[in-house]
């Protein structure tokens, strides 16, 4: 997939958990669907549970609340421009349902690109009732790892690789467990989103240069990331900015997926 | 860090780079240390002018014998395209540019050895166009990387991303290049052969201003500098695609339609170009024969 944009939200003031999946899912999904837009895929990542920073913190040096993580992928940044603006630059029906539901100022969004990174346990293909497709677990874990600001970005990725390898190698459940990994790179397109921050009011939105994703067949599984994680940490190489970074346990809800002529992320 | 040698002195963090790059803009006097480099000579010496290409320059070239980015393996076709010097903005809004020089005496060693060289210390790039180049940082990796004997010259650059802040007439900018080997820029490796072809340095980049404001743009561009053998030196053939992107091994336009690559932007770099290069192809026999080819000083 070329490129997506992942947007990371907490419910606005006045909502429950309830209400604010309610509306995403059904309502604000239902909006997204019938947009006509070249928008490939797009999936909404429910929150089930995640951390902010790390035990050693006293306190969050950031806002600690994200409820759904959503991802639009579309073929190429063109796709992507016309699906979010109208033509006349005013923006998309569901861009502006936004603020019913979410508190839009402190969105964390970007643009990303995949890596995948192979994994040596891949679900078998034939897995019923496990994943809500075919090669990827009921689960997904998104890691959102902010860039130590003295590390060059080429370094950065790299050192990601070399923990990550390090990491997977000192924890046994994870290798067995992990059924899919995809390292999302921030595409510096991003950099120019001012006119998306400006509508949405945002303050400060913190810059991630990566997100890894983790796919585990159910929540059972799951409690392996935190064995990686430690171990993803304690990489003697710094690269990450722990307090900054956060980890969400996701359950993914499909909204579109099936645009006729278009093959569907696995 | 860990060798202590001079090429490791000037390696600084990407949060202090970022931050010296607002002094190093004001291209201040060399340093007493500076001086005593033994080729800060070259800060020093008169740059030459190419009146007649910067001539060629001041017009907008005939778009329609531009070339895509998707056509660039027609510069593996013997003799010359339609359009070697000149810049224009291409049918959907892209700036491209063509350039072309010849450097008696120089050779595709010394250019594989420049494109290395010259990323070591600000003053190695800034000797390169003391008037527009202000620095240049690499990161801890890529330095072992430039320093290892281990890795060819000709493969050093090869993924790796130079942090330059220089001006190419439109002010100062802070630009990240990442250089790709031919096969990676899209180069059909069938044809990567003499007399086609002696060398190559090019890959994206992504430039921002250095004074950079919440609505400053951060804008892509390809650039493909190849070079084939002449007699008694070699050609070098520049071409830039400006609004264009490396995603996932491909060029992509990321312009929103009806929007175009600003005339300022691509005439300046063309210019910043044509006058870069023509000081680089003066020096570059004397200095690579002075450093003895090698990388440490």
């Amino acid at each position: 997939m070329p490129i997506k944009m992942m947007a990371a939200s907490r419910k606005r003031p006045g909502l429950t958990k309830a209400e604010y999946f309610r509306y995403i899912e059904h309502y604000h999904g239902t909006i997204a669907r019938e947009e006509p837009s070249k928008i490939v895929t797009y999936i909404q990542y429910h929150v089930i549970d995640g951390a902010f920073g790390v035990l050693s913190d006293k306190t969050h040096q950031q806002v600690a609340e994200r409820d759904c993580v959503v991802e639009l992928a579309f073929e190429n940044f063109r796709d992507m421009i016309m699906a979010l603006d109208n033509p006349g630059g005013q923006p998309s029906k569901a861009a502006q349902d936004g603020k019913f539901f979410a508190d839009e100022p402190r969105n964390i969004v970007l643009m990303a690109e995949e890596e995948e990174i192979a994994v040596p346990t891949p679900m078998p293909k034939f897995n019923p009732g496990l994943g809500f497709v075919s090669g990827v677990g009921a689960v997904k874990v998104l890691q959102y790892l902010m860039r130590d600001d003295e590390v060059f970005r080429e370094d950065y990725y790299r050192y990601w690789h070399e923990a990550h390898a390090a990491a997977m190698e000192a924890t046994p459940a994870m290798r067995s467990q992990l059924r899919r990994c995809v390292l999302n790179r921030r595409c510096r397109l991003s950099d120019n989103d001012f006119e998306a921050r400006r509508h949405f009011g945002m303050v400060d939105m913190p810059i991630y240069d990566a997100v890894a994703a983790y796919w585990f067949d159910t929540m059972e599984q799951v409690g392996a990331f935190r064995d990686y994680n430690e171990a993803l940490q304690a990489y003697p190489k710094r690269f990450a900015d722990w307090s900054r970074s956060f980890f969400l346990y996701t359950r993914p809800v499909a909204i579109v997926r099936d645009r006729p002529g278009v093959a569907p992320a696995a | 860090m860990t060798e202590p040698i001079a090429e490791w002195k000037s390696q600084t963090n990407a949060r202090d780079t970022l931050v010296a790059s607002k002094a190093k803009a004001l291209r201040p006097p060399l340093t007493p240390e500076e001086q005593n480099r033994p080729f800060a000579k070259y800060y020093r010496e008169p740059y030459p002018h190419d009146p007649k290409k910067l001539a060629i320059m001041d017009e907008r070239a005939d778009a329609s014998k531009a070339i895509y980015p998707e056509q660039l393996n027609d510069l593996l076709n013997p003799g010359y395209l339609d359009l070697e010097i000149g810049w224009c903005n291409l049918p959907n809004g892209a700036g491209f540019i063509a350039s072309m020089n010849q450097y008696p005496g120089v050779t595709a060693e010394m250019i594989d050895w420049w494109f290395v060289w010259h990323t070591l210390e600000d003053l190695r790039y800034r000797i390169w166009y003391p008037p527009a180049h202000a620095g240049l940082v690499i990161s801890p990796e890529t330095r072992r990387r430039f320093l290892d004997p281990a890795v060819p010259l000709k493969e050093k650059n090869w993924g790796q991303t130079h942090h330059v802040t220089e001006d190419c007439e439109c002010g100062q900018d802070n630009i990240d290049i990442t250089f790709l080997s031919p096969k990676d820029f899209g180069f059909d490796m069938e044809r990567w052969k003499q007399p086609n072809v002696s060398t190559f340095a090019g890959g994206f980049g992504w430039a921002v201003p250095v004074d950079k404001k919440e609505d400053s743009l951060t804008v892509p561009a390809l650039m493909c500098h190849i070079f084939r053998d002449i007699p008694g030196g070699i050609e070098h053939r520049t071409r830039f695609w400006m609004g264009y992107r490396m995603s996932n091994g491909k060029p992509e336009l990321t312009l929103p339609p009806g929007v175009a690559v600003p005339q300022p932007a691509v005439q300046g770099l063309a210019r910043h170009n044509v006058k870069e290069f023509a000081n680089l192809g003066r020096m570059l026999p004397e200095i690579y024969a002075e450093m003895k080819g090698e990388l440490i000083v």
